[in-house]
């Protein structure tokens, strides 16, 4: 059936439900996942500073790791921080390219939110399981935190595009795999570059088909 | 045609109609989004999605509102008042459209 006044064919009544609730469905999830890519990219490198720290200075200045076993708690403190103020004025600088007014400023608080409590968990986790007592037990903290970001990216992809969730899962093969098959600390630097590739290509491969 | 025959709006009734329509129902009332992420969005061609904005602009559906941000101009469209009644009389009669059964 044709109809005069472009070509297309006509609708019926089914197909201008699934329409209509199709299309809510992609709109609501294109404005929650507004600058991931960048976003992705930004952690991506924060994470890779973090462990290609780790390596310098476990490898570089020896006897500062050994005098200050707590060095990775406020190193990390700091990248998370910048991450996540980073991370804040990109969204927000999408999200307004994209819409004015209540419905997005909602998107971006509930989105934001979301990362934060992941952001908590993967200190309060790690503290509340006693790893934050120090020696040997510390060494554990990036196993559980990564975790717990792969569940975030896992829960988020779910929730809004499926590829989040692939890359999550990227970036905890990319830790995981060098970190019980290769030595501390070589393993933080293969680490370090194994995770900012697979964001990098994440990014890459985003911007270039327009998945998000 | 009976007198309670189901008219759906012919203006909204159209796949590309539909789904700019369907985009900007979804918003709060005084919302509107940016006519490239309306484009990306639903995979449009900026001529495609200037053309039927133009019709929904024309049956009073929506605002097309030009402005600049960051020193760079930007398109706006927001639905109207009386385009979220037109969407709520045509979701109104879709209902009943898909609810109809011939008379035995």
């Amino acid at each position: 059936m044709e109809r005069p006044d472009g070509g297309t064919p006509a609708l019926t009544p089914e197909e201008g439900w699934s329409t209509i609730h199709r299309t809510l469905d992609r709109t609501r999830s294109s404005m929650y996942v507004a600058g991931t890519s960048t976003i992705l990219l930004i952690w991506g490198a924060i994470v890779a500073i973090g462990f290609g720290s780790q390596y310098a200075v476990q490898t570089l200045a020896a006897d500062f790791a050994a005098d200050r076993p707590w060095y990775p708690g406020p190193l990390w403190g700091v990248l998370v921080v910048a991450g996540m103020v980073g991370s804040a004025a990109v969204g927000r600088q999408a999200s307004r390219k994209i819409a004015v007014g209540m419905g997005m400023r909602s998107v971006g608080i509930r989105v934001f939110l979301f990362w934060l409590a992941i952001l908590v968990a993967t200190f309060l986790i790690p503290a509340a399981a006693g790893l934050w007592t120090g020696g040997e037990a510390a060494t554990r903290i990036p196993y559980v935190a990564i975790g717990i970001v792969t569940l975030g990216y896992v829960l988020f992809g779910i929730m809004v595009r499926p590829i989040l969730a692939v890359v999550g899962l990227g970036v905890a093969m990319a830790f995981y795999i060098p970190a019980y098959l290769v030595e501390y600390p070589s393993s933080a630097a293969v680490s370090a570059a194994a995770i900012l590739a697979v964001c990098a290509i994440s990014w890459a491969w985003i911007r270039r088909t327009g998945v998000l | 045609m009976t007198s309670d025959a189901i008219v759906l709006d012919e203006t909204i009734h159209q796949s590309t109609r539909l789904r700019i329509m369907s985009m900007l129902v979804g918003q709060p009332d005084k919302d509107r989004l940016a006519y490239g992420f309306i484009r990306n969005t639903l995979d449009l061609t900026g001529g495609n999605l200037t053309t039927h904005l133009r019709k929904l602009e024309a049956a009073g559906y929506l605002d097309i509102i030009k402005d600049s941000q960051d020193s760079k101009p930007r398109t706006w469209i927001r639905m109207t008042p009386d385009g979220r009644r037109a969407f709520a009389r045509y979701l109104a009669n879709l209902e009943k459209a898909l609810n109809w059964r011939p008379p035995r």
